[in-house]
């Protein structure tokens, strides 16, 4: 008999057919995302993203097939409607990749199997909530003292260390209730992902169309306002949105196949 | 064969000469201009790249009407664009208008929030907002010429497995059937009473998100059928296909224009390091 581990998966059509619809879909909802919740001045940012709600669920089920329909649907979303150059829209499409990559590594680095069954349903709906919120009072409180802060002190000091304590201890408390809402490490892994896979998309896509690409669209000084949107939108979407997805479509993708046990097949 | 921009907004280029023109060379045409925008330092030099990005796509045949639809773009980032080189940055140079809005004394300092406009900053503003034409303009030539068939063919002829050419095929398609799976789902919920014309933006917005379960599932559903008939055919990802039914190849016009884009892009590179 020969043993599962033993077994060699090969890449299917059933893969590339669902990553290539996928993409399709990451598209239109970008494109109907950032047309209707749009970051002013910066095509192709939402504060609203949805079709983050597509791909990094996809990471999570399929590996690195969710971080390529990122990417290929950011890189069309960049051509059109937003109007980036190919060049600028080549490197800009990186922050989608990312954003779906962070979730793949950690659930594949730490070996968890995705279970997102939900054991107390009203910590399920409270803790994302307490995570955004303290998470973007995290940020607001580290952008007012890295622009302002640090070099005029008081009283953007003191709003720095308000905004960082209540942020931290609403996100703790989040991070908490999500342990209590199923499997621990599912969860905490999950969490992780949002939070990180927000902040480095964020961090890409805002600096690749203001600081570094060929050349950035957007003024140097742009930074700032982009990095919150986007960061905020994110995070509003990946852990509303896409958790509901999660809860709903992880046993279905387990139960057809789909569900990648490595990083391709 | 439908070009992107076709398949999107219903646009497309209309000249048979240039849509007969080697997929490389129609992909280097718009890379090459965008790329050079990389190497722009003032208003000026902008302009030649518009004009030239402009032939392209009266050359092609694309409409310029079609620039109506990135309005709402060109407005949006024009006015971020100026907004933060009046707001928050302060260049050097000989002061417009000066006039200070807001005025906090913090510990360290005075914090100020002004609205401080020099000729430098309007310089910098009129340099991103002919970029954004660029950009605008090069997107639009490649979209506009570039066909799904393209992609496919360009694809093949470089010898990646089919995996890769049905991929690019299959997502031109999904748009399409993403769209008729999303009018199916929303007749389906109009069917159980919602009443869509009466309901508030927000309940409407959160009613489309729940949406998205019904079509992820049509979406897998959609995927194994495919998968299945493309197993049934036997064949699979890797397979390199022998043969083609169309084999593009590269014509002397491919040639000029390549060599003339490459003259555009070199010249500007070394317009920089002077």
């Amino acid at each position: 008999m020969t043993s599962k581990k033993s077994v060699k998966r090969k890449v299917t059509w059933l893969q590339i057919v669902t990553f290539a619809f996928a993409t399709s879909i990451s598209y239109v909802l970008g494109v109907v995302s950032s047309l209707i919740f749009p970051v002013l001045g910066a095509p192709g940012v939402s504060a609203l993203y949805v079709a983050a709600a597509i791909y990094v669920p996809l990471g999570v089920w399929m590996g690195l097939w969710g971080a390529l329909a990122g990417y290929f649907s950011c890189l069309f979303l960049g051509l059109y409607p937003s109007g980036y150059s190919i060049v600028q829209s080549l490197v800009w499409a990186f922050a989608d990749f990312f954003e779906a990559l962070i979730p793949v590594l950690i659930f594949k680095i730490f070996r968890i199997n995705p279970d997102f069954s939900i054991k107390r349903p009203k910590a399920a709906k409270l803790f994302p909530i307490l995570i955004s919120l303290g998470a973007v009072l995290l940020l607001l409180g580290i952008a007012v003292q890295v622009v302002w802060g640090a070099t005029l002190g008081e009283p953007f000091t003191s709003f720095y260390v308000y905004s960082v304590y209540i942020g931290t201890a609403l996100a703790g408390l989040g991070i908490i209730l999500g342990l209590f809402t199923g499997d621990p490490k599912t969860w905490a892994a999950y969490i992780a992902s949002v939070i990180l896979a927000s902040l480095i998309s964020g961090l890409w896509g805002a600096a690749t169309l203001t600081l570094y690409n060929f050349p950035p669209p957007l003024p140097a000084e742009a930074f700032w306002p982009v990095f919150v949107g986007w960061v905020i939108g994110d995070l509003i979407v990946l852990s509303v949105i896409a958790t509901a997805l999660l809860v709903a479509l992880t046993p279905v993708f387990k139960r057809t196949g789909l569900y990648v046990e490595s990083w391709w097949a | 064969m439908p070009t992107v921009l076709k398949e999107l907004v219903g646009i497309e280029a209309v000249s048979k000469w240039y849509m007969s023109l080697h997929v490389v060379t129609k992909i280097f045409i718009p890379f090459s201009i965008s790329l050079s925008i990389l190497f722009t330092k003032d208003p000026i030099s902008v302009i030649p790249l518009i004009l030239i990005a402009v032939a392209y796509c009266r050359i092609s045949g694309i409409s310029l009407s079609l620039l109506k639809r990135y309005i709402l773009v060109i407005g949006s980032m024009t006015s971020f664009v100026a907004l933060t080189f009046i707001l928050f940055s302060r260049k050097p140079g000989n002061v417009i208008f000066d006039v200070t809005l807001l005025n906090i004394k913090a510990e360290k300092g005075i914090f100020e929030w002004r609205i401080f406009i020099t000729d430098v900053a309007l310089s910098y503003i009129c340099l991103f907002t002919l970029r954004i034409f660029v950009m605008i303009f090069s997107a639009i030539l490649l979209l506009g010429t570039l066909t799904d068939r393209d992609l496919v063919w360009g694809l093949r002829s470089i010898g990646l497995p089919l995996g890769f050419a049905i991929a690019a095929s299959l997502f031109f398609r999904g748009v399409q059937f993403f769209i008729s799976d999303f009018y199916t789902v929303r007749e389906a919920m109009m069917a159980r009473g919602v009443d869509f014309s009466r309901i508030s933006l927000i309940k409407k917005f959160f009613l489309y998100i729940n949406a998205l379960i019904p079509l992820l599932s049509l979406m897998i559903t959609r995927s194994y059928e495919v998968s299945m008939a493309l197993e049934a055919r036997g064949i699979a990802p890797g397979t390199k296909s022998r043969s083609l039914y169309h084999r593009p190849k590269m014509r002397r016009a491919d040639y000029a224009l390549l060599a003339l884009n490459t003259l555009i892009l070199f010249t500007y590179a070394m317009g920089s390091l002077c």
